[in-house]
């Protein structure tokens, strides 16, 4: 489980704060590579938080300090001069609410690309389409991809979103409660696609459903009070789980 | 209950009826009032205006409208004698000055909006936002003044240090820099208002793919604002076509011949309202009028047009 | 990396491009400052308000003959100032604002018998000397007459040389602006007397009357075209509709005072409902419920609860509309005139302070030194308004936050 060469993140010690109140208390984890691993927790836990250290999204919350290492292949992403802009496009990002721009469908799956300097039309076209069949919408949007992104249903935004991140190639995708906003057909699809998307990337996901995370993950990290308590195959941490705290949680106690 | 409370119950809720509806009619009247405003003024300067096109001035002879409409020369002939009058050049001018000055105003005062809304550290923001909000409620005699003791002698220096005579700096140039001046903060501050409501989760959207906040700022955020922040245009054009004192201290006051070079004197259809005004009799006198009118069909038809492009600017999602 | 490289670039562009585009109002704020300031602080001092605009020509003697000053300055006098020690009074040679050499009072010694002399023209009355006064000649009993053309030191010797003065001929500085300022104030009383009551009602109608339907929207349209109209359109139905209504009923002959404030009055109408109704707005209905279940009339409810409720709204709209009558200008041009006066009457022509401005920069030659202090007076009054409108509405908010939460 901690096999570094495995590893897409390796976080050790890591502690976060916000101004004098600490969100995350020491958390050393192993992210493995190519797998889903789900964070979950009652409200207020620290597993988005947590999240959004692996890319660097804590940086536009004003009087947040983070120390600790937080390490992506081998280096430390909170190292004095280290690439954020990089590390966002290797680690993309699908939020909770569906946020497509509002611009086209083609220009919100090509907007990482033109941040890039990507300009070739030729290439554009091709990476749109291929992103958009990867995110299982390109049959949907096919014949509209000049329509305004607002003009799709929730659940087809969030994959239009999903495909605006995987558009970038990431290595790593993290997904914030990606399907709380949506009906359950609209669920089944993206936990489909997030099952299929797995072979190709590495996902870590934050749920606070745990049928869900029963469902897609393979690892199950359980955070408490900013704390992680317990880390391990899904399997055994919902059938054997080894804390008492984790139990209940898991049973429904609280949370 | 006695007959008496009963009785003092009638008689004060059949008061207050009677007081309601007096007070209903009073207020009602005080808001249809200020309602037909809009028509008296139309009216007034529909009838006034036409007047010269329509009848004899007092022997004068009629003016052609379409000479007025299209013709080069302010007034040929002798004032209060003649007839010839035409704003066809005034009106163009008019036109190209509130252009030239938009070009300028627009992107300064988006950008400044910009730096406030997203970009500058809270306390610089506070202070940039006052002095904005202080430049908006200064007279437009002051930018006139300023004008006129500033930018006059800025424009003259220009113009002879490459080689041109101008006169004393009146001049379109003078005239682009004021309106400029006196419209950037309209936009700033509408432009702001756009900038603030767009979504932070679109923000974020663009950060976590691994744009600049830069690039996020010009390509996600302006593009957002995009139908707020053109509504800060149209209503700084409005500004811009109507602003008669300032314009008339810096502008020169040209009576014939359409010029595009920025160096040259020139009239916009407000100051050649207000030129002479102080004796003025007849057909020179009702001829303002017929300003006036131009003035409000030109403004009408901008904003009629600005409005229709606002609606397909928002409609359909142009591609960046 | 050149990707980035050339990104990184283009950004420090557009960021460049930003922050001198911001940099433009804050340079644009500071010049009309220093400006309006540099030019217009010398004229700038009490004489002005109080003075008239036409300089006055005097013939004066003294009320008491025989007695002296024999007293020595109280300030410091300019390298150029002569000063006759038996009068107290001091002379200097300057230029006045229309570029003419004349002889002007420096100083007068508050024991000096020049302090106040006595007008030999009709009305006998006592004028002060006061400093900036030119003095054109004095005349004295058996000497030849000190002209303002021989210059000021001759006229100091002249004094000195005398014992007793026939009379003395001055003239006040003119440029005053009491007239321009008593106008603004008249303006400002006119136009909220008329424009107050009509506006604050019609926002009473729309937001606590007028059932939601398409006339209202109509109503509302109406009103907020107003606010598309340039000023000087208002100074054509000005012209058109309210001097000559004016000229009807009363004693004016063309644009006065009340005309003016009519013009001004339906400028600031779809200002003062717009706030006033956005303050009416915030007052929650539980008010107005309560009030009507305890049997209250709808009107009763509207003065005694709603109307106290938006008294801020209400002063803030009042405070935006001085503002804007102080600076309006074109409309006043064709609504009034642009004759300065003196004396001012409601019937008569007159300016504002703007509009004294405008007539003095279209005058030849400009007299920019004047209109900037005038222009210095306009922003000082603006800023503060500012001021209290943003203390008003802090206050405003705090309280309505409070009394939610």
């Amino acid at each position: 489980m901690s096999n570094q060469k495995n590893g897409a993140f390796v976080i050790e010690e890591l502690n976060l704060f916000y101004g004098t109140k600490q969100a995350l208390k020491g958390i050393n984890l192993d992210i493995p590579k190519n797998r889903v691993t789900a964070l979950i927790g009652p409200s207020g836990c620290g597993k988005s938080t947590f999240l959004r250290t692996l890319n660097r999204m804590n940086d536009l919350i004003p009087n947040c300090k983070v120390d600790g290492l937080v390490r992506y292949h081998e280096e430390d992403v909170y190292a004095q001069n280290f690439d954020v802009i990089e590390l966002r496009r290797k680690v993309g990002m699908v939020f909770q609410k569906p946020n497509p721009f509002p611009m086209s469908i083609f220009e919100n799956v090509a907007y990482g690309l033109r941040c890039q300097g990507i300009k070739d039309k030729t290439i554009l076209q091709l990476a749109v389409k291929q992103a958009l069949i990867d995110a299982a919408l390109y049959e949907e949007v096919k014949d509209r991809l000049k329509e305004s992104a607002l003009s799709l249903s929730g659940g087809q935004q969030q994959r239009l979103c999903i495909a605006r991140a995987i558009a970038m190639a990431p290595e790593v995708i993290l997904m914030d409660e990606p399907t709380s906003a949506l009906d359950p057909i609209a669920t089944a699809k993206i936990e489909e696609l997030i099952n299929e998307l797995k072979k190709d990337y590495t996902i870590i996901i934050v749920t606070h459903n745990m049928q869900q995370a029963l469902r897609i993950s393979d690892y199950t990290a359980f955070f408490l009070m900013g704390e992680l308590m317990e880390y391990g195959e899904t399997s055994q941490v919902f059938s054997h789980p080894k804390k008492a705290k984790t139990e209940d949680y898991i049973t429904g106690r609280f949370g | 209950m006695t007959t008496n409370y009963q009785k003092l119950k009638v008689r004060s809720t059949a008061r207050g009826r009677i007081t309601d509806r007096i007070a209903k009619t009073i207020f009602m009247s005080t808001a249809i009032l200020s309602a037909s405003f809009i028509f008296l003024i139309a009216g007034i300067v529909l009838i006034r205006g036409v007047i010269p096109f329509t009848t004899d001035n007092l022997g004068i002879g009629r003016v052609s409208l379409l000479r007025f409409l299209t013709y080069d020369v302010w007034l040929v002939g002798e004032t209060f004698a003649s007839n010839l009058y035409g704003v066809g050049f005034i009106i163009i001018s008019t036109l190209f000055i509130t252009l030239l000055s938009l070009l300028i105003s627009f992107p300064v005062g988006v950008l400044t909006a910009l730096f406030i809304a997203k970009i500058a550290p809270k306390p610089l923001a506070k202070i940039l936002r006052t002095v904005v909000e202080t430049l908006a409620s200064i007279p437009s005699i002051v930018f006139g003044l300023f004008g006129a003791g500033v930018i006059l002698k800025l424009v003259y220096d220009f113009s002879s240090s490459i080689g041109y005579q101008s006169k004393g700096g009146n001049s379109i140039l003078a005239v682009v820099l004021v309106l400029a001046l006196m419209t950037i903060p309209t936009i700033t501050t509408i432009s702001e208002v756009a900038i603030r409501s767009v979504d932070k989760s679109i923000e974020q959207g663009s950060l976590a793919l691994g744009a600049s906040k830069t690039q996020t700022n010009f390509k996600v955020v302006l593009s957002s604002a995009k139908s707020g922040i053109f509504t800060a245009a149209i209503l700084g054009i409005g500004r811009s076509l109507g602003e008669a004192t300032a314009v008339s201290l810096v502008a020169g006051g040209r009576r014939a011949g359409i010029s595009f070079d920025i160096l040259d004197t020139t009239s916009t259809l407000t100051t050649i309202m207000l030129e002479g005004l102080k004796e003025t009799t007849g057909i020179d006198y009702d001829i303002r009028f017929s300003v006036g009118l131009v003035l409000m069909v030109v403004i009408l038809l901008t904003n009629l047009i600005l409005n229709a492009i606002k609606r397909k600017v928002g409609v359909v999602n142009v591609k960046e | 990396m050149s990707k980035n490289k050339k990104r990184k670039i283009k950004d420090l562009f557009l960021n460049a491009v930003t922050y001198l585009s911001s940099a433009v109002s804050l340079v644009t704020l500071l010049a009309i400052i220093i400006f309006i300031f540099g030019k217009g602080y010398k004229l700038l001092n009490f004489n002005l308000v109080v003075e008239n605009f036409e300089s006055q020509g005097y013939v004066a003697d003294l009320y008491d003959t025989g007695l002296y000053c024999g007293c020595n300055p109280t300030i410091a006098l300019s390298d150029e100032a002569f000063y006759s020690q038996k009068w107290g009074i001091a002379l200097t040679d300057t230029l006045d604002l229309l570029g003419k050499t004349v002889v002007m009072v420096e100083y007068v010694h508050p024991d000096s018998p020049f302090k106040t002399v006595h007008d030999k023209g009709i009305s006998g009355e006592p004028i002060p000397m006061r400093t900036d006064y030119d003095i054109i000649r004095i005349a004295f009993d058996a000497y030849p007459t000190a002209l303002s053309r021989y210059g000021a030191e001759a006229m100091i010797d002249a004094l000195e040389a005398n014992n007793s003065i026939r009379e003395i001929e001055f003239e006040t500085e003119g440029g005053g602006i009491r007239g321009s300022i008593i106008t603004t104030l008249i303006l400002i009383a006119l136009t909220l007397a008329l424009a107050l009551p009509i506006g604050v009602g019609a926002a009473i109608y729309l937001n606590e009357y007028a059932p939601a339907n398409k006339i209202t929207r109509t109503l509302r349209m109406f009103i907020e075209t107003l606010t598309g109209v340039p000023s000087i359109i208002y100074g054509l139905m000005g012209l058109a509709i309210f001097v000559p209504l004016t000229v009807r009923l009363t004693s004016a002959t063309g644009g006065n005072l009340i005309s003016g404030a009519m013009t001004l009055a339906v400028i600031l109408m779809p200002i003062i409902i717009r706030t006033t109704e956005e303050s009416l707005k915030v007052v929650p209905d539980d008010y107005r419920q309560a009030s009507l279940a305890l049997g209250a009339s709808k009107t009763q409810t509207t003065f005694h609860v709603v109307l106290p409720s938006a008294v801020p709204g209400i002063m803030t709209s009042t405070l935006l509309a001085i503002g804007r009558i102080i600076g309006e200008s074109a409309a006043l041009v064709f609504a009034i005139g642009t004759a300065i006066k003196d004396d001012v009457s409601l019937t008569g022509k007159s300016t504002s302070l703007a509009v004294h401005i405008w007539a003095m920069m279209t005058d030849e030659p400009a007299n920019i030194e004047l209109s900037a202090t005038i222009a210095i007076i306009i922003m000082v009054i603006v800023v503060l308004l500012n001021i209290f409108i943003k203390i008003i509405t802090s206050r405003y908010m705090q309280r309505k936050l409070g009394a939610s939460s």
